[in-house]
């Protein structure tokens, strides 16, 4: 409506008016007897129209409490995981039976994780010690009934038995997530096909699925089944936490192989370079599921469900390990306690930490059944769902959930939930683990010999024995003295008997969403229809995970708790909504519409390229566009210094401003998604909005020549190995505030001024997170998701367009308002000018090309705390900024008419083409926009 | 026999509820069930945003109609 409104460059006159109500009836009574001819959507399913949703989340979790002395509650150092993500959906009537799907999503997360869960008197945490990387590894002190006693942090006995458990906790550097899956159905009068595909990837773990749903409507459309299959293959390649891995025990066979997985053929664990250790593991699911919906009356429908899955293969999470505590039942132990006198322990416990494991077979059951009931007094919908759960892990699970949809005046809808989820445990879920032997004792000669010792140098020879305790002198089996360099190389070595595999349960984990526990949850999801094209949906939800709150009681205790928080706002697109206003051939206000556009200058059909901004102006007051840009760029290769390649010599003397380099980037790419909203309150001004969500990952290796970490282990060296998996970064970017003011417009001509705020939305606090009990600090400049300084954001436009030509110039400038951040730095300012012409080639379809000249300085000032560890380039200042030349070329395709009629898109290559950078940078390899725009 | 029948009957009446075949709904009577918010998943991107995140908090995720792959095990 808005649409047909917004022709008029005045007010309407009454006959455009008239015509306005005309098509809205018109609209109204199409959609009427599309309901009535039950043409319209089945009750129970999603709508037919075309619809494009744009959707941004962000989750935040509650600080996790860790125990520590006493009763006070300590909350953890680590920040608690937090998520931004983002979602792209597009469905598409591709012919009059087939309809196009597809999604894209992605998430960006960081934060800490429970990696063990171990008694509190273990202090995996140890709070108060510099840095605040997890111990798994170390002692405990158990009562003669092997339950933990009261220590304090220096081992001294407190108390008697302390049943407390506490998390440990471990941090992790961001982390990405993508999926991308398409959908088509074909539909014939009664029955639907969808036939589905799609892959999700994240650093560690990859998964390609295919499913078919069919769906049968019958009985005058009141009944319909579906059944559907789905395949899902997953692959886990994870390079075991590099803080925890020295730590992680093995179980090893009688040959001396550490076999993590013993009862687990699907997956395996890798020695690679740096000591690093990578599991693999593959998994198969199949699932299926058949469904009934029913309409009962006028005012209700049910649906019920059964669904099946069968899963094989490496089903454990690779970061997490069991603590399993190793008495030793030969040791004399043990005694008085310092602190008080009767509480006595018996035993002292080697505290190990395994992997968990998990079975490699899974059958899954669920039963599902919705409800809605339509409530006639406030045109209300109340939606009841339940949902049964049980495995062959011994999981049952019971989910309800209630929702109240209440329609409001003005296009309103809000809807509150709320949730409740209870389960008990699996079978072998464990909290910690007490096991009667030794994690390791030295291996006696069953002939009484003593001690068996073998050369370290030859693992397979023949073993030896000391010729007598504390000689030091050592024979073979049949008297042979042994050689004397092993002796003298230190190679003589005692061999140890491994644990009995079969005193340790088969599958352990102690993972808390396999323990026993209860979530309650709820949130409220507000809809409001802006226009019949678009609307805007934000949804909430608190989400509280309690043992306490497990139905029935016996739940995990306490110390598992936690509760996050998630918001997001979605915009929907109605493709449909625009085409039935001005496709249809029946409406000729429509037809004139059309005529208006194509006969008088619109700047929005200008053809502009993708990659340029601020490149247009709303013809009309009262105009909407929304927009979406993508962009991509890219940088690999060699590293440039000035205007030349720089050699490895160069980078190592230079690149990190006389200090030493140890890695250099290979490999940067940055992806950025921008919403773009504009609207003209008059015809002179046009406001906007440009939120934006980016992800950028980096990898970087060692230079030939590289020098090797001065401190061994220690920030630098921790830093360097923490460089050998690629950084990732993810999540909201600055959001873009702009007035755009018309100074010129003629037929061709048109000039425009913008001005722009850009507002420190994005992250600059992002850190690598802490190896080996040692802080990296923050992570690479480049990689931060916004400038953290409020930016002013100037921009003047030309263009002239003529009948198949379209030409421009556009000067633009960022000029950062602070100078420096909350984390001590700015970017540097930038100035771009860009002149292109652009032809069409066929009716909607033009092509451009594109000179594009940017200056951008260094960045000013540095990380003033937490000084980050620097090891190459890119942590440096000076290593910014530059002079670039880039070439685009581009195409654009304007629709008229038809359901896609004014919508826009348009893609362009940006070729580098000559560069004078500042210091030493990773080559740009060029970059990428595409970018489509609908106005109504 | 007679009690026969009286089961017979609740049978019949049990199937005719299940199937609902007795009660007819014309397409007119409909317009209820197509309002957008009496849909089964009324809010289908907010549904499948919070599945995702109860499918890397909770045990009992897999044997839905959500076909998806990934972890995003945070």
């Amino acid at each position: 409506m808005l649409r047909v409104l917004n022709i008029s460059k005045k007010t309407p006159t009454k006959h455009q008016l008239e015509a306005t109500k005309q098509s809205t009836s018109l609209y109204t009574l199409t959609m009427a007897a599309r309901v009535l001819l039950g043409l319209a959507t089945s009750p129970a399913y999603a709508s037919d129209n075309d619809e494009v949703n744009l959707q941004f989340g962000h989750y935040q979790e509650g600080e996790r409490g860790i125990s520590g002395l006493g009763s006070e509650k300590i909350k953890s150092k680590f920040h608690p995981i937090q998520s931004d993500n983002m979602h792209l959906s597009a469905k598409i009537m591709i012919t009059d039976q087939v309809k196009g799907e597809i999604n894209f999503s992605q998430d960006t997360w960081s934060g800490a994780s429970p990696i063990a869960t171990a008694p509190s008197s273990f202090f995996g945490n140890r709070d108060g010690v510099s840095g605040a990387s997890p111990y798994i590894v170390g002692g405990l002190k158990l009562d003669s009934q092997l339950k933990p006693v009261l220590i304090n942090q220096y081992g001294e006995v407190l108390g008697k038995s302390d049943k407390r458990l506490v998390h440990t906790l471990s941090g992790a550097s961001p982390e990405t997530r993508k999926q991308l899956d398409v959908k088509l159905s074909r539909e014939w009068d009664e029955f639907t096909l969808d036939l589905g595909s799609g892959l999700s990837e994240e650093n560690d773990y990859k998964s390609q699925f295919a499913n078919m749903a069919g769906h049968w409507e019958f009985n005058q459309k009141l009944t319909s089944l579906s059944a559907g299959l789905s395949f899902t293959t997953s692959t886990t390649r994870a390079k075991l936490d590099h803080d925890a891995t020295p730590y992680i025990s093995g179980i090893y066979d009688l040959n001396g192989v550490n076999i993590y997985n013993k009862n687990n053929n699907s997956s395996q664990v890798k020695q690679i370079q740096n000591g690093g250790k990578v599991l693999q593991g593959n998994r198969e699911d199949w699932g299926t599921n058949i469904g009934v919906a029913q309409v009962m009356d006028e005012n209700t429908q049910i649906e019920a469900s059964l669904g099946y899955t069968h899963s094989t293969g490496y089903m454990a999470n690779p970061y997490k390990v069991v603590e399993v505590a190793f008495v030793n039942p030969t040791q004399i132990c043990c005694g008085t306690a310092s602190g008080d006198s009767t509480a006595l322990y018996a035993y002292d416990a080697d505290v190990r930490a395994l992997l968990e494991q998990r079975p490699d077979v899974r059958n899954q059951g669920t039963l599902n059944l919705r409800y809605a009931q339509h409530i006639k007094a406030t045109n209300a919908a109340l939606h009841l769902n339940y949902r049964y759960f049980q495995d062959d892990w011994g999981i049952k699970a019971h989910t309800f959930e209630a929702e109240w949809a209440q329609p409001l005046g003005n296009n309103w809808t809000i809807t509150p939930r709320i949730r409740y989820y209870s389960q008990n445990a699996a079978d072998f879920y464990t909290p910690y683990i007490v096991t009667n032997q030794a994690y390791a004792s030295p291996l006696m000669d069953p002939n009484g010999r003593g001690q068996v010792f073998y050369d370290a140098s030859n693992p397979a020879g023949q073993v030896f024995f000391e010729d007598s305790p504390g000689s030091g002198t050592f024979s073979y089996a049949d008297g042979t003295p042994i050689h004397q360099t092993i002796i003298d190389n230190g190679n003589v070595t005692p061999k140890f008997t491994s644990l009995n595999r079969k005193k340790l349960p088969t599958h352990y984990s102690s993972d808390y969403r396999l323990s026993g526990y209860g979530a309650l949850s709820g949130g409220i999801t507000v809809n409001k229809q802006l226009s019949k094209v678009l609307s805007l949906e934000v949804g909430y939800e608190y989400y509280k995970h309690a043992g306490g709150l497990k139905f029935g009681g016996g739940g995990e205790s306490s110390y598992a708790n936690f509760n996050y928080s998630t918001l997001n706002a979605a915009l929907k697109f109605d493709l449909s909504a625009t085409g039935s206003f001005s496709g249809g051939s029946d409406n000729n206000y429509s037809d004139s519409h059309t005529h208006y556009d194509a006969s008088n200058h619109n700047q929005h059909t200008s053809y502009t390229p993708a990659g340029l901004m601020f490149d247009h102006m709303l013809s009309h007051t009262g105009n909407f566009m929304i927009g979406y840009r993508y962009m991509y760029s890219h940088q690999a290769g060699n590293m440039r210094h000035g205007s030349n390649v720089a050699n490895n010599q160069a980078i190592l003397l230079h690149g990190c401003n006389g200090n030493d380099c140890y890695v250099k980037p290979t490999n940067m790419n940055m992806h950025m998604h921008m919403l773009d909203i504009m609207y003209a309150p008059t015809e002179w001004l046009n406001l906007m909005i440009m939120p934006q969500y980016i992800d950028m990952n980096m990898t970087m290796s060692p230079p030939n020549g590289a020098p090797l970490s001065p401190d061994g282990m220690g920030p630098i060296g921790s830093a360097i190995m923490h460089a050998d998996h690629p950084h990732t970064t993810g999540g909201i970017g600055d959001t873009g505030l702009y007035a755009m003011f018309k100074l010129i417009e003629d037929s061709n001509q048109h000039l425009h001024a913008t001005l722009g705020l850009s507002v420190p939305t994005g992250d600059t606090n992002i850190k690598l997170r802490d190896v080996m009990q040692q802080q990296l600090g923050f992570i690479h400049y480049d990689m931060q998701l916004g400038s953290g300084t409020w930016d002013f954001k100037p921009s003047i436009t030309y263009t002239n367009e003529m009948n198949n030509w379209s030409f421009g110039v556009q000067l633009s400038g960022v000029k950062r308002l602070e100078s420096k951040n909350s984390t001590g730095y700015s970017l540097g300012d930038e100035m771009q000018s860009t002149a292109w012409f652009s032809r069409k080639i066929v009716n909607n379809l033009s092509a451009s090309i594109r000179g594009v000249y940017t200056w951008q300085g260094a960045i000013d000032g540095e990380y003033s705390s937490h000084i980050p560890v620097k090891i190459g380039p890119m942590d440096y200042t000076n290593n910014y900024g530059g002079h670039f030349l880039d070439v685009g070329l581009g195409l654009t395709a304007v629709m008229h008419g038809g359901s896609f009629d004014g919508n826009k898109l348009s893609f362009e290559w940006l070729q580098p083409i000559k560069s004078n950078i500042n210091g030493y940078q990773l080559e740009r390899k060029g970059a990428l926009a595409a970018s489509w725009s609908m106005m109504f | 026999m007679k009690n026969y029948k009286h089961i017979n009957m609740m049978l019949l009446v049990t199937i005719c509820l299940a199937l609902s075949n007795c009660t007819t709904v014309e397409p007119w009577q409909r317009g209820n069930l197509a309002k957008p918010h009496m849909a089964l998943d009324p809010n289908p991107l907010q549904s499948s945003l919070r599945t995702h995140l109860y499918n890397s908090r909770e045990a009992a995720s897999g044997g839905s109609s959500t076909n998806g792959g990934g972890c995003g095990c945070y």
